[in-house]
């Protein structure tokens, strides 16, 4: 695990919650609405690390949507929650849905969009934070186990996950995802460094 | 018609310009053409530069008519939506976003046919990814017609609702059944328990002295007012079971104990047959999971089965096997054993081995159904294995004490 101030970590989180609190009010306005969009915690851990915490979240199998990123930052965006949680979010957002057990087609597709609403803002801010451009790619749907997700067996494990905690508040109900961004570390080092230079600018 | 394109008012070079002026001419603009999607290409100052086929028949605007307008001017309903803002950030932070049809009911007043019919609109699912081309920024709109998929998912939405529906009509008279079931039971139970009652006084003699003839019939009414309480109490068991209204006290069993008592109850049963009970050593104090009263029950029905099946002058075995924190109780009877064709139906409602035989031998053939429930219920199994003219061995396990 990387360490960082309680400092990095406060600016880190609140200018993500910014950004989601937008994801929020775009999602809201969908959906004609509430919903609420924040970051309660920030780690960077390595890639099996990271793996495990889906692991341990009690769900056999997570579901959500990945983007590739390119720029700045080289890897994949994830946003991941239990698979039934999933479903649930799905279909308390669209209301009117076929019940069976697994996402429909249209389904997959609307959860898509709501992780490309929620996966931009987080690598927009991070961008942000950079002062660089990442570019995102469109996003896919995917489901697996933690390290099936995470490449575990393949990747190199020295990588490390930016892994976000994100709470999504709908209808009096708040259910816990994450959102990783996969980083270099030449990129980590960047972003460490233009944190600081922002932090003291404040 | 298409009006011409100037390169320099749209930042592209005069090829692609080209191309775009007039697709027909070029293969890659025929290829735009021939996309089963809908493309069209945005500028940084919003213009659109490029409108394929798929565009102008669903649009019902021409080349001409759109490019090099912006945007909000060809689809001036869109200004302020979703679609506008997304393909701002296309271009602004060069940032890709989807749109799908769930979440965005209408995305672009796109057509079928010409009329515009609203039976017609196309049901839309659109992407926006940004383009960079010799340092100008661009934003590529595509546009999924999910038509077939949005029809697809509206007939699994009618069909798992009526298969809901049904499911529903189907609890409702399953429910029904067993509560007319267990109401019928109790009604008849209670007339037939009095029945009973002053039969046998009848037939102890308490009131006076019966002529033989007399006394014979009263014993045959007797006989079958017992057969049709024994029916009775199983059908009530059976619906309690099926509605899941039977209730289990589980706790720690003595094995011998019950085993003990078990042989005892049906001692006099096994008489009527000329048939011995033998049970084997049991170690004293194997204790088991189970509910007393229901394993007692268990037990009666297949100790009693077993007698009824032994040829006169036979032993019924009863055998007490630990394995794994597995209790088995072994019965076994040296009778005619289980004809093959009926194995697998053993533990079915109603089910004995020959319709002929049930006068002959009695029961309801509910017996080894509710025993497997029973057993089922405890957390145990129950099985058989046979030999046709040797003998049947019944057994359940259950589950040791200590390992639960």
């Amino acid at each position: 695990m990387l360490e960082i101030t309680e400092l990095q970590r406060d600016y880190i989180t609140e200018v993500l919650n910014i950004s989601m609190g937008s994801a929020a009010a775009v999602l809201s306005e969908m959906v004609n609405e509430e919903v609420s969009l924040s970051v309660p915690e920030v780690d960077f851990l390595q890639r099996n690390a990271a793996a495990n915490k889906f692991d341990q979240t009690n769900a056999a199998r997570m579901s959500g949507v990945t983007q590739s990123m390119r720029g700045a930052l080289t890897g994949d965006a994830l946003l991941m929650f239990p698979e039934e949680k999933t479903l649930s979010i799905v279909r308390i957002l669209l209301g009117d849905t076929v019940p069976v057990e697994s996402l429909t087609e249209m389904e997959q597709e609307a959860m898509c969009e709501i992780g490309n609403i929620i996966l931009n803002a987080v690598v927009s801010s991070v961008a942000d934070l950079l002062k660089k451009e990442i570019m995102s790619s469109l996003p896919r749907f995917i489901k697996g186990t933690g390290s099936e997700i995470f490449s575990v067996e393949t990747c190199d494990n020295n990588d490390l996950v930016m892994f976000l905690k994100v709470d999504f508040g709908l209808e009096s109900q708040s259910i816990n995802g994450y959102v990783t961004l996969m980083l270099n570390v030449d990129s980590l080092h960047d972003f460490i460094s233009q944190l600081d230079e922002q932090i003291s600018a404040v | 018609m298409s009006r011409s394109v100037r390169s320099d008012v749209i930042n592209i070079n005069s090829d692609e310009a080209e191309i775009i002026a007039s697709p027909s001419d070029h293969l890659f603009g025929k290829v735009l053409d021939l996309s089963e999607n809908g493309l069209f290409l945005v500028d940084s100052d919003r213009k659109i530069i490029l409108w394929n086929e798929w565009m102008v028949e669903a649009s019902s605007l021409n080349r001409g008519d759109v490019i090099g307008s912006t945007f909000v001017e060809v689809f001036p309903g869109l200004k302020g939506r979703r679609i506008e803002s997304v393909i701002n950030a296309a271009l602004d932070t060069r940032t890709a976003s989807l749109l799908s049809r769930s979440l965005n009911k209408v995305i672009f007043p796109l057509y079928f046919s010409e009329a515009r019919d609203e039976a017609r609109r196309i049901e839309q699912s659109v992407t926006v990814k940004p383009i960079q081309s010799d340092g100008h920024d661009y934003c590529l709109i595509q546009i999924i017609d999910v038509t077939p998929m949005v029809q697809r998912e509206d007939v699994l939405r009618v069909l798992a609702k009526e298969a809901e529906e049904a499911l529903q009509v189907a609890e409702e008279a399953s429910r029904f059944k067993s509560e007319f079931t267990s109401t019928v039971s109790h009604e008849l139970r209670t007339p037939l328990t009095s029945i009973r009652g002053s039969l046998g006084l009848i037939a102890s003699g308490v009131m006076g002295e019966l002529k033989p003839e007399i006394g014979r019939l009263i014993a045959i009414a007797c006989n079958n007012t017992e057969r049709l309480l024994f029916l009775i109490n199983d059908i009530l068991d059976i619906s309690k079971i099926e509605s899941g209204k039977m209730d289990f006290v589980m706790g720690p069993v003595d094995l011998k104990a019950v085993l003990l008592q078990s042989i005892e109850v049906n001692q006099a049963y096994g008489e009527q047959y000329e048939v011995k009970y033998h049970l084997n050593d049991v170690i004293d104090g194997t204790t088991v999971y189970a509910d007393t009263d229901r394993l007692m029950q268990v037990l009666n029905n297949l100790l009693s089965n077993a007698a009824k099946f032994s040829p006169k002058g036979t032993e019924v075995d009863i055998s007490v096997i630990q394995k794994d924190g597995v209790i088995r109780v072994e019965i076994k009877d040296y009778g005619n054993g289980i004809p093959v064709k009926f194995q697998s139906r053993i533990f079915e409602k109603f089910s004995q081995a020959d319709g002929s035989d049930t006068r002959k031998i009695g029961g309801t053939g509910l017996g080894l159904s509710i025993s497997k429930a029973i057993v089922e219920k405890m957390g145990g199994s129950i099985g058989f294995d046979t030999e046709e003219g040797i003998g049947a061995t019944f057994y359940i396990d259950v589950s040791l004490y200590a390992d639960v």
